[in-house]
């Protein structure tokens, strides 16, 4: 896990020694180190927690907002804002996580994704109004984040991208940390079993609630990471579009098989680009990859890869 | 050590535990015996938390009616499953390592951890994935996990279904040891008869969620009563 997760980072931070001077691609590249860490969120609590939560965009969408927010009312330097908005974040998580412990399967993603409905009326409506987001407009201006005097604004690609990369490490590891402890070890139980988890002395309440309170942090935080980047938000990010490529990112890195999904994300945003000259097609022909995915490579392109250097047999091991 | 008073549970018009008081002595194995859904498998559920009840519950003199399933596990309470649960991602260490990490409240304990796979004779099997084991090894690794979390009072859910008899001798020397060695107390609940009578000290039986018979297994099981009602059933059933 941590050997891959390596390879893939170093070949990203080299990736400005050949495409540097190209800010479309730079940008390219921010994008796939802020979507992988939304997607490895994603797979912890889906893939390993086994807690369907549909509420990935919506977190990500809420951290933007609360970053930009507490940055613009209340002075608060952008690199702190980001950490609160990850507080924030978490909180709401935890909230939206409550009523999710009694629910089973289909039932966490209805609840989960009501959250996603609902964040657009809000954020556009009078109470969102109320408290800064700007409403339909969305809020047109947000500060960059500074560090030591130099502001990392999209003229500045390559030293945004460092940072971003600075940031997805960060992530990834508390991600890969959590999985390797004994935490990882309770979600997987609570996934497998949740009777005989309880019979052993888990609490399915406190490992539920803090899976749900670390990947809204982690999202949260990246959301508003995000805000001071592109410098704009507005409810768009909350059509359908974005939440269907994550899932696709996902399917793609296979399902609880981080670092995976960082491969999807990698997979998916290249591909999306490769695909926008074919327009309106692009949506048909990612959706009919995803089938053909399900059906044919159930563990995604991370199963390839560890088919690749294991050889066959431990992955049939692991399936069964 | 157990003392249920009063056990109720009804489940919509169905009472499928009516009116059961019952004392599980330390040291003791305990037998439960009864016939199809009779309620044995509920009254486990009660003792460990798992529904809502009318009575009272006392494990060694504290009331634990109303708490939590993980909570009763880290009092000292561990059970098994009649239907055979494991962790199918995770392997039979790491699953020994989920009861002693969580449900001993001493401590997560790498030594005992390894001690239970030997005691278990699962050292070959430590790295192989819990779903991949077959129904003997499911069930060894229920109780193996249960045993991590040192428990006081370990029960046991017709542990023998499905087993053949040679199979079903192991299994009442191992938990003749787990009672003698590890002085844990151990309630069963089992369909075959000369299993309870060989092994239990006291059996209870019970039919339609109330106690018809309880006390020495021999006088228990020429009761005619007893007789009459469940053991042409147990005779003719193996689950
Ligand atoms: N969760 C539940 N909801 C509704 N009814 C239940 C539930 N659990 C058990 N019952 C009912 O309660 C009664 C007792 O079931 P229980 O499983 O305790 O029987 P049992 O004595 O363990 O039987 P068996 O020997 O078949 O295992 C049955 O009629 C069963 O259908
Ligand atoms: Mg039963």
């Amino acid at each position: 896990m941590g050997a891959l997760m390596a390879i893939i980072y170093g070949g990203l931070a080299l990736m400005p020694i050949f495409v540097g001077g190209t800010d479309h691609l730079m940008h390219i590249l921010i994008m796939i180190l802020i979507w992988g860490v939304v997607a490895s969120c994603w797979d912890l609590i889906m893939g390993f927690a086994g807690i369907f939560s549909f509420g990935q965009v919506a977190f990500f969408v809420i951290g933007a907002y609360a970053s930009a927010i507490v940055a613009n009312k209340f002075g608060i330097p952008p690199i702190f804002a980001i950490f609160v908005a990850g507080g924030i974040t978490a909180a709401i998580g935890v909230l939206v996580g409550l009523p999710c412990l009694r629910l089973k399967g289909a039932y966490v993603a209805l609840v989960t994704f009501a959250v996603h409905m609902i964040l657009e009326p809000f954020l556009k409506g009078p109470m969102g109004r109320a408290i800064g987001t700007g409403g339909s407009r969305g809020i047109l201006t947000i500060q960059p984040i500074e560090i030591f005097g130099f502001a990392f604004t999209p003229d500045h690609k390559v030293a945004v991208f460092y940072l971003t990369l600075v940031l997805a490490i960060l992530c990834s590891i508390i991600i890969l940390m959590v999985i390797r402890s004994f935490w990882g070890t309770a979600f997987l139980a609570l996934k497998d079993s949740e009777d005989f988890s309880a019979s052993l002395g888990v609490s399915a309440f406190k490992y539920k609630l803090a899976v749900f309170a670390l990947t809204s942090f982690l999202t949260g935080m990246v959301g508003g990471f995000y805000g001071h980047y592109v410098g704009m938000l507005s409810t768009r990010m909350l059509g359908i579009d974005l939440f269907v490529t994550l899932m696709i990112m996902l399917v793609i890195g296979g399902i609880g098989h981080f670092p995976g999904a960082i491969l999807g994300a990698i997979v998916t945003v290249t591909l999306n680009e490769m695909l926008s000259p074919l327009g309106s097609y692009r949506p048909l022909i990612l959706g009919g990859l995803v089938v053909v995915l399900v059906l044919f490579l159930p563990d995604g392109v991370i199963g390839l890869v560890r088919r690749f250097f294991n050889g066959k047999s431990k992955i049939q091991e692991a399936d069964a | 050590m157990l003392q249920a008073i009063n056990l109720t549970k009804k489940f919509g018009e169905l009472v499928a535990v009516d009116d059961l008081s019952f004392t599980v002595e330390k040291g003791q194995i305990f037998g439960i015996a009864g016939p199809n859904g009779a309620g044995k498998s509920t009254v486990y559920n009660l003792i460990t938390g798992f529904f809502p009840f009318e009575g009272k519950l006392l494990f060694n003199g504290e009331d634990i009616s109303g708490k939590k399933p993980h909570r009763i596990a880290q009092m000292g309470i561990a059970r098994t499953f009649q239907v055979p649960h494991t962790f199918p991602s995770l392997t039979v260490e790491q699953a020994l390592s989920v009861g002693s990490r969580f449900g001993d409240n001493t401590g997560f304990d790498p030594e005992y951890v390894d001690h239970l796979l030997d005691f278990l004779d699962f050292q070959e099997e430590r790295y192989n994935l819990t779903g991949n084991l077959d129904l003997i090894g499911k069930k060894k690794l229920m109780i193996g996990a249960a045993l991590a979390t040192r428990p006081k009072l370990l029960m046991l859910d017709e542990p023998m279904a499905g087993s053949n008899a040679h199979e079903i001798q192991d299994l009442m020397e191992f938990i003749r040891r787990i009672n003698d060695e590890m002085g844990v107390t151990i309630i069963i609940i089992e369909h075959f008869m000369k299993v309870l009578t060989e092994l239990t000290e006291t059996l209870l039986i019970i039919e339609s969620g109330s106690k018809i018979a309880s006390g020495d297994p021999d006088i228990v099981t020429s009761n005619k009563h007893v007789v009459e009602c469940y053991l042409g059933d147990a005779y003719a059933s193996d689950n």
